[in-house]
């Protein structure tokens, strides 16, 4: 272990994979503070830069941009009354009552600091969890991989939506989507219309660009006249009173901080709705919930650690058992797969040295976070200036040439601009992604999990419980379905 | 999705094969469609609503445009060529956008000329030349 991590000092310590850090950090703080662009959205658009990188500074540059990035989403949140990314969301309106009430120095500093303390806490528990885990999953069998995989689908349509149906029916889309090439089974080419490109099946990055970053230009595209106002307040000492704050909220801190990364940690829910509900906790255990919603630094104590500690959530089911925590990680696991570092317990007995280094990076991107951060609310006004109408079309070509970029054809151009429309249109009609890019990530493994299992079982569905955590994983799976079945049943007036 | 599965042979000695799973998808989303369905009508819903956006014709052609932009490139890319098609785009989308014509044709060539830089030159993707390939051998060397 000990070599393994000296290996990886060695790896993130080196000036190309630091530079590459930083200049991700800078574009991560940029893609986060101009609201429209989300952090998902900045890691899709980083892929393809990152293509002929070797692992290590690929890996960092995703992790420092989205770190970045979610941190960044409260800087208009503040001065705009618009998050900059939808982490921001539960305590935008909390943060622009404080900057109103002339508070804006403390809202930016708190948000720094507990983001950067959130994010630390999330990176300690991934430390601590992600190898015991990767222990207990070496014994895992294909029925235990189903269930989990099963479990993880079920996981993101509960957690993500409030409509299990419409989630129900995103997450066969992406599933069916994922059928598309030859069967991981038998290698049998099915819905390819006799297309050689589509034999591979539907190309994951372009796939991503298009639902997260295509959907959203279009969005954009129809509101690149709108402008927010920036708060007048000149932003001065941010870190005055962060302290009292800490010695007052500190459980707070660690509350949200927990919940965090929990939310992070299971599949299809990320730091938007770590967000949500480690805000409602606050106001639900807060001695004073009256001041809620009028510019009360409590709940964006919980709301900001728990957005950035979900992050490194995240990472523990995507690198233990190759299964998304949120948007971000279901790209990230693409990005694994095409560094030769497939996700799954053996990568830490393989590559144990690429993943301390990942551990390292995000320490790192925390600390980093303190004076880029500060240094981006210093200029935060001339970054919330850059025009839109000039920003959509740039990041419209990044998005066409980065899709070429991963097939070398105007395959991936298609591949992009069908699934922008189709994930556009499902958003625009209350249809969430999460669970359509869950099951384009997870089919193939999905499918020949159980295959396999059929198999083994001789077309028996009884060997899927006969062994003991298999057993239980199903229990579980099976009591999520008939919980959202009862939750679908139509109301009686 | 069904239909096109009743031509996929089974396993060997199996009774199924690579038809089960979208078959099992298939059957979802139709089972999805249906209840979805039958709760829009229920609860009394129009088929179709649109957008508030959607009456403001300058917001359609807007959102119109950003979906030709891709097809252009899909379509021209491999006989015009990345960076003229690139600028033409990106300058017609700018002034679309209402940018003053100066800043949007210098924007315009300068991110297609970066883009060119870092991903035909620096990354070597093979960005179509189309046009420029007309271009004396001494000047495709600053290019790719």
């Amino acid at each position: 272990m000990w070599n393994a991590f000296v290996q990886a000092m060695g790896l993130v310590m080196d000036p190309y994979v630091l530079g590459v850090c930083l200049a991700s950090a800078i574009f991560g703080i940029f893609v986060g503070a101009m609201p429209g662009l989300t952090a998902t959205m900045a890691t899709a658009l980083l892929v393809p830069v990152t293509f002929y990188m070797s692992p290590v500074p690929a890996l960092g540059a995703i992790v420092t941009a989205t770190t970045m990035a979610i941190f960044a989403g409260d800087i208009p949140a503040a001065m705009l009354r618009i998050p900059g990314t939808p982490a921001s969301a539960a305590y935008t309106d909390e943060s622009y009552q404080m900057s109103q009430k002339g508070q804006l120095n403390l809202n930016m500093g708190v948000n720094l600091v507990f983001s950067a303390l959130g994010g630390l806490f999330g990176v300690a528990i991934l430390i601590v969890c992600a190898p015991w885990l990767a222990e207990l999953a070496i014994n895992f069998s294909s029925f235990e991989y189903f269930w989990l995989a099963a479990l993880g689908l079920t996981c993101a349509i509960f957690i993500a939506t409030d409509d299990p149906l419409k989630g129900f029916a995103a997450l066969f889309i992406g599933l069916s989507i994922g059928c598309i090439g030859q069967d991981p089974a038998a290698g049998h080419p099915r819905f390819t219309f006799g297309s050689v490109e589509l034999l591979q099946g539907v190309s994951f990055i372009p796939a991503m660009i298009g639902m997260f970053a295509i959907s959203e230009l279009l969005r954009g595209a129809v509101t690149v006249d709108q402008v927010g106002r920036v708060v007048a307040q000149q932003v001065g000492s941010i870190f005055f009173g962060v302290g009292t704050v800490f010695r007052r909220y500190w459980l707070n801190f660690i509350r949200g901080s927990f919940i965090g990364t929990a939310i992070g940690a299971l599949p299809g829910a990320g730091a938007d709705i770590a967000a949500w509900i480690s805000y409602a906790v606050s106001k639900k255990f807060s001695k004073e919930p009256e001041k809620f919603g009028t510019g009360h630094i409590e709940g964006i104590v919980d709301s900001t650690s728990a957005n950035n500690s979900a992050l490194g959530g995240a990472w523990i089911p995507a690198l233990v058992f190759g299964i998304p925590g949120d948007s971000i990680t279901a790209i990230v696991i693409g990005v694994l797969y095409m560094k030769n570092m497939n996700p799954g317990p053996t990568v830490f007995l393989q590559n144990p040295q690429l993943i301390y280094a990942v551990f390292i990076i995000f320490i790192l991107a925390n600390l980093l976070m303190l004076p880029v951060g500060w240094a981006a609310i210093k200029s935060a006004k001339l970054i919330l200036r850059t025009p839109k109408n000039i920003l959509v079309p740039i990041i419209l070509m990044f998005c066409v040439v980065g899709s070429f970029a991963m097939t070398n054809s105007v395959y991936g151009i298609i591949i992009m601009l069908i699934l922008g429309v189709i994930g556009w249109l499902l958003e625009e009609n209350g249809f969430p992604v999460a669970p359509i890019i869950l099951g384009l990530v997870l089919g193939e493994m999905f499918e020949m999990n159980f295959m396999t299992s059929m198999i083994k079982s001789d077309g028996s569905l009884f060997g899927f419980v006969s062994r003991p955590i298999a057993a239980v994983l199903g229990a579980m799976t099976i009591a999520l379905w008939a919980f959202m079945l009862i939750r679908m049943r139509p109301k009686r007036a | 999705m069904i239909a096109l599965t009743l031509s996929f042979p089974p396993f060997p000695g199996q009774k199924y094969g690579p038809s089960l799973f979208p078959r099992i998808l298939g059957g979802a989303l139709i089972l999805c469609g249906i209840l979805l369905i039958n709760r829009g009508v229920r609860e009394g819903r129009p088929a179709i609503a649109l957008a508030p956006w959607a009456h403001d014709p300058w917001r359609v052609v807007s959102f119109m445009l950003i979906i030709a932009a891709a097809l252009i490139a899909i379509f021209s890319w491999s006989t015009v060529g990345f960076v003229p098609v690139t600028v033409v785009t990106l300058a017609g989308l700018f002034l679309w956008f209402r940018v003053h014509p100066v800043t949007a044709l210098l924007t315009a060539i300068l991110a297609t000329v970066l883009l060119q830089i870092f991903f035909g030159r620096q990354m070597r993707i093979p960005l179509p030349l189309g046009w420029l390939l007309n271009l004396p051998p001494g000047w495709l060397k600053y290019i790719t």
